[in-house]
C-alpha cells in the first residue's frame, strides 16, 4: 500500500520551472530514493511535501488522503540546509523541537532519553550546540527528525558531514526504521548509499521525472546484456574465440593464467551461443550478468537526457 | 500549549534570561539613578561662596545690599568706595581674597553699564544671583531717585501669578509636561529600534544558521513570525514595565524622604508668607518653582492614561515596526546586508523622531495633529500631545484605529515576503524583488 502519492505536481518560479508534472509514490515501510543532479528540483518537491510551499498543480496525499496541516506531526524533515540554535543546550533544543512536532512534554523527554542512551550521548544534554562538532550536531538533528516517531522521514542527504563510523550507525538507524513499517524518502547524490539502501527510486533532472521505480527494475532497464566471464587460460586466445556476435567491452588480469573478460551479447545471441563460443578456448571458473551500477545509471540518464534535447 | 505559544515562549526566555537583559534591566535605572544623584552631589560641592568686591565710588548703594533670607548664599558682598584699578586688583596683595570685582561708575543711572571682573569663573547660578541682587539694589537708588518710595518700588517689583489653562481641562499647559511627552516619544523610539532591531537580527540568525528550514516543516512561517514578534515584544513590556516599577519606587521614596517639605502644607504658607512679602522675587523665586516641578511630577501629569496610552502606543507601533523588520531580516543573508534594505523603514522611524522634537514648543499644531494620526509616527508623536493635553479623546481613538489596521496590512505583507524570503540563500534581495515575493 502506497503511503505518499504525489500527483501530477508542478511549480513555477518567477519564469522558472522548478517542478514539471511530477508523479512519484512511496510504499509503507520502503526507502524510496529522490535523485536528481543540483538543482534538479528535489528540494522543491520535498519542500512541496512538507507542506512549506503549495504547488502550482497536482496534489499531494498521505494514506490516501490530500495532506493537510494535521498530518505534520507524520513527517520527520532532515532537511540539507541544516542548522540549530547555538546558544541553546541541547535537552532544551530537542524538546524545544519535539513540542513542536506536537509531542507533549512528558512523551518527549522520556524519548529523548531513549534516544541519548541509545546514541550514548546522555552527557551532551546540558552542552549547547555551539560546544559541539559538527557531526555530533548532525546527531542532535537526525534524533530531532525521528523523535516523533513520523511514518513518512524525508532525508535530504542524510550522510553528509558524517564520518564514516557515523554514517554506518545512521545507515542502520534508517534500516531499523525501515524494518519498523516507517517510509523513507531519501535524497541524496551518494549512488553508493542509494544502490545499498533504496528499494525504489526517482530521479529529477531539469524539473522533469526521468526514471522511476523499483531498483530492480531500473537496474534491468539499464543492463546491456553484458556478463563477466571468469576463466583459466590465455586472454589472446579467449579474445579470438570471440567472433562479430560478442564484443570484447573490457578485461583484466587476475594472476598470470586467469582473467575476468566483459563481453557483451550483440544481436540475438545469448548467453548459451557465448559459453559455446569460448569453451573450448579456455576453462570458464566462473559467469555472471553485469548490472549498471546506479552511478553509471544517473550518469546515463542524465547526460542522454540532455544529449536528446541537444538535438 | 499552542505551536505559536512554544515559540512565543522560547522568544521570550531565551532573551528574560540572559545574563545582559538582567544587567540593562537592573542596571539602567540605577545608573539614572546613580547619575542623578551624582549631578546633584556635584552641584552641591561646587556651592563655592564667592567674594564679591563692589567697587562703588560714588557710594549709590551705601555699602548696604538687600541679600533676603536665605542660608546659604552663592556669593558674599563687600563694599570699595574709592577708586580701583582692574590692574590693582588683579596684583595687590590685599585684594586677594576677593574673587569677583563690580564696577559701579557715577554715570551708571545714564549709561546703564556695570562691568565685572573674575579670576575664577562663578557657575551661571552665581553671575545670576550676583547681577540680581545689584541690578535690585540699583533699581531701588533709582526708585529714591524718581521720588518713589522703597514700599511703593517693591510693591511694583511683586511679580505676577501667570498661569496658561486649557479651556477644556482646566490644567496648566506647562512645558514641562511638554518635556515629559518628550520623554515618552523618546522612549517609544528606542524601544520600537531595540526590539525590532531584534526581531530582525533573530529572524537573520534562525535563517543563517538554518535552523529555520527544521522550523518551517513543524510551524507555517506566518506562525513562526508572529510567534517571534510577540514574544520579543513581550520582553520589551517586561523590561519596560520593570523600568516604571523601579521608577515609582524612587518617586515615592523621594516624596517620602526627599521632598518632604514640598508637601508639607506648613511650608507652603511659610512660602507664600514670603512671597506675598515681596522678600522673594527674581532669582529667589527659585525655590516655589521647583516644588512647581515636583508638584507636576507627581500631580500634573496625567500619568495613568499616559501609561496605558504608552503600552498600547508601544504595541501598536511595535507591531508595526517589528513585522518589516522581520520581512528585512527574512530577505538579507547577513546581518551586513541589511543596510540599504533597511533604509526605507528606519526614515520614517527617524523622521517622526524629528517631529517630536520639534513640535515641542507646538504640541497642538497642524504637524502635531497631522503624525498623531499616521500609523508610522503616531506612536512616538501621539504621547506628547497626550502629555500636554491638547489631544481629545476621539483623535486618540482614531489614530489607535488607523494604527491597528496598519499593523494588520503589515503583518499580512511582512507574512507573503517572510515565508518565501527566509528559505531563500545567497541572493541580497532588493525591494523590487521582495515585492515579487508577494506573488509567490
Amino acid at each position: 500500500m502506497s503511503l505518499l502519492t504525489v500527483e501530477n505536481i508542478s511549480k513555477q518560479y518567477a519564469g522558472h520551472v522548478a517542478l514539471d508534472d511530477i508523479s512519484i509514490s512511496t510504499k509503507k515501510g520502503e526507502i524510496f530514493g529522490l535523485l536528481g543532479p543540483n538543482g534538479a528540483g528535489k528540494t522543491s518537491l520535498i519542500r512541496i511535501i512538507n507542506q512549506i510551499t503549495g504547488p502550482d498543480s497536482g496534489r499531494v496525499l498521505l494514506e490516501g488522503k490530500q495532506i493537510t496541516r494535521a498530518d505534520i506531526s507524520k513527517i520527520g524533515y532532515l532537511p540539507e540546509e541544516r542548522g540549530l540554535y547555538k546558544k541553546m543546550k541541547v535537552k532544551e533544543q530537542v524538546l524545544y523541537f519535539a513540542q513542536l512536532k506536537g509531542l507533549d512534554k512528558t512523551t518527549a523527554k522520556r524519548k529523548i532519553d531513549e534516544w541519548f542512551e541509545k546514541f550514548e550521548i546522555t552527557s551532551w544534554y546540558d552542552k549547547k550546540v555551539e560546544e559541539l562538532s559538527k557531526g555530533m550536531a548532525q546527531k542532535i538533528q537526525f534524533i530531532i527528525t525521528v523523535l516523533h516517531d513520523p511514518e513518512l522521514l524525508i532525508l535530504d542527504e542524510p550522510f553528509s558531514g558524517f564520518d564514516p563510523i557515523n554514517a554506518q550507525l545512521i545507515r542502520n538507524e534508517i534500516m531499523e526504521l525501515k524494518a519498523k513499517g516507517t517510509s523513507i524518502l531519501l535524497s541524496t547524490h551518494n549512488m553508493n548509499s542509494v544502490e545499498e539502501i533504496c528499494d525504489s527510486i526517482a530521479l529529477i533532472n531539469k524539473s522533469k521525472l526521468v526514471l522511476n521505480g523499483e531498483l530492480k527494475s531500473v537496474k534491468e532497464q539499464f543492463k546491456s546484456n553484458t556478463y563477466a566471464v571468469q576463466f583459466k587460460g590465455n586472454m589472446f586466445s579467449f579474445g579470438n574465440a570471440l567472433f562479430a556476435g560478442f564484443s570484447l567491452e573490457k578485461s583484466e588480469q587476475i594472476d598470470e593464467n586467469r582473467a575476468i573478460a566483459h563481453v557483451k551479447l550483440l544481436k540475438d545471441h545469448n548467453l548459451n551461443d557465448l559459453l559455446k563460443t569460448v569453451m573450448p578456448a579456455v576453462e570458464i571458473e566462473g559467469i555472471n550478468e553485469v548490472l549498471p551500477t546506479m552511478n553509471d545509471i544517473f550518469i546515463q540518464a542524465v547526460q542522454g537526457k540532455e544529449g536528446g534535447e541537444n538535438e | 500549549m499552542s505551536k505559536v505559544g512554544l515559540i512565543i515562549k522560547r522568544e521570550y526566555f531565551s532573551r528574560v534570561r540572559k545574563k545582559s537583559f538582567i544587567v540593562v534591566t537592573v542596571l539602567v535605572p540605577l545608573l539614572i539613578a546613580f547619575l542623578a544623584f551624582l549631578a546633584m552631589w556635584f552641584s552641591l560641592q561646587n556651592n563655592k561662596q564667592f567674594k564679591v568686591l563692589v567697587v562703588d565710588p560714588s557710594n549709590l548703594c551705601e555699602e548696604k545690599l538687600f541679600v533676603g533670607n536665605i542660608s546659604d548664599p552663592p556669593a558674599e558682598f563687600y563694599f570699595y568706595t574709592g577708586d580701583l584699578l582692574t590692574e590693582d586688583f588683579k596684583t595687590q596683595p590685599q585684594f586677594e581674597e576677593y574673587d569677583i570685582m563690580v564696577g559701579i561708575g557715577p554715570n551708571v543711572i545714564s549709561n546703564k553699564k556695570i562691568g565685572a571682573f573674575y579670576r575664577e569663573k562663578p557657575s551661571l547660578t552665581t553671575e545670576k544671583y550676583i547681577r540680581n541682587r545689584l541690578e535690585l539694589r540699583l533699581e531701588e537708588y533709582f526708585a529714591l531717585d524718581k521720588g518713589l518710595s522703597l514700599s511703593e518700588y517693591r510693591e511694583i517689583r511683586q511679580e505676577f501669578d501667570f498661569s496658561m489653562l486649557s479651556l477644556d481641562s482646566g490644567q496648566a499647559d506647562t512645558s514641562a509636561a511638554q518635556v515629559v511627552g518628550l520623554g515618552f516619544s523618546i522612549f517609544i523610539f528606542m524601544f520600537i529600534m531595540i526590539y525590532s532591531g531584534q526581531v530582525m537580527r533573530g529572524v537573520i540568525e534562525e535563517k543563517t544558521s538554518r535552523v529555520v528550514e527544521i522550523l518551517v516543516s513543524s510551524i507555517k512561517p506566518s506562525q513562526l513570525m508572529m510567534g517571534k514578534i510577540i514574544g520579543v515584544g513581550l520582553v520589551g513590556l517586561t523590561q519596560f514595565l520593570i523600568w516604571i516599577g523601579l521608577i515609582a519606587i524612587t518617586l515615592v521614596m523621594l516624596r517620602l524622604f526627599v521632598f518632604a517639605d514640598v508637601f508639607d502644607p506648613s511650608n507652603w504658607a511659610q512660602l507664600n508668607q514670603m512671597q506675598n512679602a515681596g522678600a522673594l522675587s527674581g532669582e529667589m523665586a527659585q525655590v516655589p518653582k521647583s516644588s512647581e516641578l515636583i508638584m507636576l511630577i507627581y500631580n500634573g501629569i496625567p500619568w495613568l492614561s499616559l501609561l496605558f496610552l504608552f503600552i498600547c502606543y508601544f504595541i501598536g507601533g511595535y507591531v508595526l515596526y517589528g513585522s518589516l523588520f522581520a520581512m528585512i531580516g527574512s530577505a538579507v543573508d547577513s546581518e551586513t546586508d541589511t543596510q540599504q534594505v533597511m533604509m526605507p523603514v528606519m526614515l520614517p522611524l527617524f523622521f517622526s523622531y524629528i517631529i517630536s522634537i520639534s513640535i515641542i514648543s507646538n504640541p497642538g499644531g497642524p504637524a502635531a495633529i497631522w503624525f498623531s494620526q499616521i500609523p508610522l509616527s503616531s506612536p512616538i508623536i501621539m504621547l506628547q500631545r497626550v502629555a500636554s493635553n491638547t489631544v481629545t479623546l476621539g483623535e486618540v481613538i482614531l489614530s489607535l484605529s488607523l494604527l491597528v489596521l496598519a499593523c494588520a496590512f503589515a503583518i499580512w505583507a511582512a507574512a507573503k515576503i517572510y515565508r518565501v524570503g527566509i528559505l531563500m540563500y545567497g541572493k541580497k534581495a532588493s525591494w523590487k524583488e521582495i515585492i515579487k515575493w508577494m506573488k509567490f
